[in-house]
This record gives structure tokens, sequence and C-alpha cells, in this order.
């Protein structure tokens, strides 16, 4: 046991001194979490509306009516210049208010859009501006009946893309740790002889795997620690959740992708072969399990395959978890899942994995 | 000195058809500093890797301090001290780290300054092995050797690499460790540190010991059965000129 321990503790130090592996495993995660959440995938869904105001005061009057609907994203330009904008995309409708508008007249306006090329944006853009026409006309002639839906306001959680972010890619450096990090640092103990001289000492192989796989789960929980910690105070993560269970999936996800690292440094024999195989093996994951985006608009035969992923359990799993306070038995489908995996991927690791 | 603390016995190791060790015998004497001299691959890392349980072997026996290489190679381990050819140490820690891990491998404690000392690295204490110079690294994988206190010290071409300096440095380390009651068992390709070192040199060629004899011995044998150099040897060699000039000083210090 004193053995394992020391083993451990020295695994961790050449861990930790490792300015690489604090980049990689702590502050690289967090970067693409800020960056993603820069680039705010909230605002994906509004419309970019142009404006071009020939009626002047009477114009910006519905010009200021349009800018309190926050469907749209408003500029406003001369003719040219909106159109032009539209020709390269950067408007999904342009609007003419044309010289003589009155709010509640009887104007005709014109709107230019391309319906083949943006069917939604354009039919929805259509609507909501009538809409907003409507209610001027009706203002001016309230004698008008007509059925009215009122709002009542209900307070939800405002779940962003952050929540949604943060424990997707806390998944995926899971995964990222498991295979890239075990595998590179096992091929290049194989390479550099550092195993070959262990083996001349009486050491016994498995303390030596226990305090790889201990330093791997250590590191693991400081890594979520600090995501979610950062995430919280930093960035507004709505954080709910139960850390122990949290810990357990991480744990369960890390020695599914350990085992993984394992199998692969048993049948390479240098980094080269290393790099393909394991990219092989993340990159779909990455893409396909729901890290950056939700699987709801995957085709139906993806998504069913996705879901059998190690990393979409995972992600899953801490998503509920961290999010909205899923408790065990909520995940257990995961934590099966995961559970499974970890069974197959452990015994491919103990059937490839060799010491030379 | 006189008692057999190693013996070789028709040790036989094939690598598929090859035949890399072919039915070699030979042993090694307490404190004896013992020479497996040879061209690349001759076969003497292989047969050094089956002694030191790093590979099985097709026929023949290897006793080490009475303990079967074959049947117990555990109890072997804990008592030899090996520094392989090409291997090197974890990164990120420091010498004095490095050395107290190894201990721990064999479940004791170490002085690891004193071992430093013991092959003049005291001052490295503090560094890792990727700073140090070939000779310091060669010095510090004996240190690692030396950690188990071992019956005797393997050491794979040892000074292969090293300037004329380090190799006379590193001569001067492992003659005291000799002299502290230690057997040495090292491969070398280069007939001045065979002379030079070795109380005995078993030259190997294609996997067979085709002579074993101290090196003075095997000279005269030879020059008695009346071999004669084409040149005349010189007083001194271009080694001694290189030395006189650049000193005897160590140059990676």
């Amino acid at each position: 046991m004193r053995l394992k321990w020391k083993l451990t503790v020295a695994s961790t130090k050449m861990f930790f001194r490792q300015k690489e592996a604090i980049v990689w495993t702590l502050l690289f995660p967090l970067f693409i979490v800020v960056l993603f959440g820069f680039v705010k995938f909230d605002g994906i869904g509004r419309m970019h509306l142009g404006v071009v105001n020939e009626a002047g005061a009477n114009g910006a009057q519905l010009l200021g009516k349009l800018s309190g609907v926050k469907t749209f994203e408003i500029a406003e330009g001369p003719r040219d210049a909106e159109v032009a904008a539209l020709g390269k995309g950067e408007r999904d409708i342009v609007l003419v208010i044309p010289k003589g508008f009155t709010p509640g007249g009887a104007e005709a306006l014109t709107a230019y859009a391309d319906p083949e090329a943006r069917p939604r944006e354009t039919q929805l853009a259509v609507l909501v501006l009538q809409r907003v026409l409507d209610e001027d006309a009706f203002a001016a002639a309230p004698q008008v009946r007509r059925s009215i839906v009122s709002m009542e306001p209900v307070k939800t959680r405002n779940l962003t893309y952050m929540d949604f972010l943060l424990p997707g890619v806390l998944s995926m450096s899971i995964m990222q740790m498991g295979i890239f990090g075990v595998a590179f640092s096992f091929v290049s103990l194989k390479k550099r002889g550092i195993l070959r001289r262990l083996w001349v000492t009486p050491i016994n192989p498995s303390d030596f795997i226990f305090a790889q796989v201990a330093t791997r789960l250590l590191t693991l929980m400081v890594q979520m620690t600090v995501m979610i910690g950062v995430g919280f105070f930093f960035l507004h993560l709505h954080f709910i959740g139960n850390f122990l269970v949290l810990y357990l999936l991480g744990i369960l996800g890390a020695v599914v992708f350990l085992g993984i690292g394992f199998a692969l440094a048993g049948i390479s024999r240098s980094e080269d072969q290393v790099a393909p195989l394991a990219n092989v093996i993340t990159l779909p994951m990455m893409a396909l399990s729901g890290i950056f985006f939700s699987r709801t608009n995957l085709p139906g035969f993806l998504r069913v395959l996705t879901d059998y992923f190690p990393l979409t359990y995972l992600a899953d799993g801490v998503r509920s978890v961290a999010i909205d306070g899923a408790t065990l038995s909520q995940v257990l489908p995961q934590v099966t899942g995961l559970a499974v995996w970890a069974v197959l991927t452990c015994g491919i690791a103990v059937r490839l994995f060799h010491w030379e | 000195m006189g008692e057999n603390v190693l013996e070789v016995e028709n040790l036989v190791k094939r690598y598929g058809p090859f035949t890399a060790v072919d039915g070699i015998s030979f042993e090694a004497q307490r404190q004896e500093i013992f020479g497996i001299l040879g061209p690349n691959g001759a076969g003497k890392t292989t047969t050094l890797e089956c002694i030191e349980t790093l590979r099985e072997f097709d026929g023949g026996s290897i006793v080490l301090n009475g303990l079967d290489v074959r049947r117990q190679p555990q109890e072997v381990k804990r008592i030899i001290g090996v520094q392989l050819q090409s291997s090197s140490f974890f990164d990120k820690l420091s010498l004095v780290e490095l050395l107290d891990l190894f201990g721990s491998l064999y479940g004791r404690r170490v002085d690891p300054l004193g071992l430093l000392e013991e092959v003049e690295l005291a001052d490295k204490a503090k560094a890792q092995v990727k700073e140090l110079s070939g000779g310091q690294k060669q010095r510090f994988s004996i240190a690692a050797a030396l950690v188990n206190d071992p019956v005797v010290l393997f050491l794979d071409e040892p000074t292969t690499g090293l300037d004329p300096q380090a190799r006379r440095h590193l001569w001067g380390v492992i003659k005291r460790i000799r002299s502290e009651g230690k057997t040495i068992v090292l491969t070398t390709h280069s007939m001045d540190e065979a002379e030079e070192l070795c109380d005995r040199v078993a030259i190997m060629d294609a996997g067979k010991i085709v002579a074993l004899a101290p090196p003075l011995a095997m000279i005269e044998k030879l020059v008695a059965g009346g071999f004669k150099k084409d040149r005349v040897e010189r007083l001194a060699s271009l080694e001694d000129v290189f030395l006189h000039l650049t000193g005897h000083a160590l140059r990676d210090e």
C-alpha cells in the first residue's frame, strides 16, 4: 500500500509539474467554454431586418415600434444599401416605409426578401411585420372586435447555452485526458525505455497501473471542481447538482476512456501510431455526442447510433446532474451505459496491453 | 575472490530462426569486474537481458548468488542493480525524488544524497535527468542501480557516446564501487575500456564466446603465438595527445 501511495504521489507530481498538462486539462476546456460562450448561440434565431425609411417622422414612429420586437435585429439605411445587404445575406428581409406613410393608414409597404433561400425567416418576418402594422391599425380603429392571446408571465430557470456547453466540454475533456493522456504518455514511457528500467526492479506492474489510474482520477476531480466552480462563479452556470453523483459519473466515464487509452498504448509503438487512432475514436464523439450542439437536430438513425456513444452517456449524465439536479436514480441509464462500456474497454485493454 | 556469484551455463536465446546467444557459459566471481566484449550484434545485450530477467531464454541455466534466474526472477531482481543501454528516467522528478522512488520499489528507504555523492552528482540533487550531460546521466543511472545495495551490478555499454574525459571519470567511479565489495558485469565494444577496467573478459562474436581470460593474458598468449603488429606501437596514442592537450578535467560539470 505504501508503494502504491508513493507511486501515486510521484506520478501526480510529475503530472502537475508539466505545464502542458495544466494547460490542456484545466485551461483549454475553460478557454473553449468562454470562447463558445462569446459566440452567443442564444442570439441565433433572431432575424436581421433592414428598414428603409422614406417617410420621415411617421416612419420613425413605426421604426420605434419595430425596435420593440425582440425577434428583430434592426439596421436602417438607404434603399440601395439595404437591398445590397440582403443580397449578401446580411439581412433576412428589408422593409421599405414609403413616402406619405401614416400610422394606421392603409398604404401598402414593400418588403424585399428571398423566400426560396430563406423560407422560414421570410414567412416569420412577414407575419411579425404584419402584426405590428395591424396593431397600429387597430389602435387607430378600436371598434374592430378580435380575439386576443394574452400572456401569463411564468418564471423559468432561463437556462442558457452556457448551461448546455460547460457540462459537455467537461465531459469531452475527461475523454481527452483518458484517451490522449494515457496513450501518449505510455507510448513515450515504452519508447524511452523507462518501463524496461522499471521491470528490472521487483515492482508489481499492477501497482504501477494503479498509480497511473489514481493520478488521472485525482486530476479529473480537480478538473471537474475547477470547471464547475469557474462556471458557477464567473459564467452564470445554473449549477444545482450533487458533486458526489457528478464525481461518480466522471470517474465511470474516465474508466471507460482510460480503457481505450491503455488499449491504444498497447497496440502502438510510437506517438505517430497513437494519434490517428485516437482521433478516429474521439472526433466523431466530439461532433455527435451533443457536446457543442444538441443531438435533437441529428437525423433519426444517427441519433439512435449516438445514443450509445460513451461520450453521450457521460455528457447527458453530467448535464442532467449539474443543471437539472438529477439524482443518482435519475441518471441510472447513463450510469449503466457507462458501466457496460467500462467493462468492455477495460476488457479490451487487458487483452491488447503489452509492456514491450 | 574466487567465489562464483554468477554462473551462466549453455545459455541459448533465439529470436525466431535467428540464434542471438548460442550456448555460452561463463561465471563471474565476487568483487570482480567482468567484461563482455564484442562487436555490435554479437549478443552482449541479449545475454545481459537474460540474466537481468528481462528476457526468457530457450536453453541453459543462469544462477545468480544461488538463485535460479528462470524460476526465481523476483528474488533475483531484488539483489541486482541494472543500468540499461539507452533507457531513461521519468521527467519532472528531481534526482533525489527519483532515487527515493526507486528505493521504494525495493521497499527501502534510501539516502539519495549519499548515493549521489557516490557518483559525484551531489550538486545536481535538485536537477532533473534531462538537464544532465551524457556522462552525468550515466553516473545517475549507476546511482539508481545502487539503491538496493545490489550484489551484482550490470552495466550495458556504460561509456558509449561519452567523451574521453567523462569516460575516464566513469571508470574511476566503477572501480570505486567494486572496491566497496560489488561484483560488476559490463559490456563494451571498447578495447581500452576492457583492458583498463576488467579483471577478466569474455570476447563474444555471433552469439558465441570465442575467448575468456584476463585481458593481459590474452595479449600475452597472442604474442607468444608469434603475432606481430604491422606497425610498431608508438609510445603514445592519439587519445593520450588529446587528453594531454585538453586535460583530464570533466567538461560536463
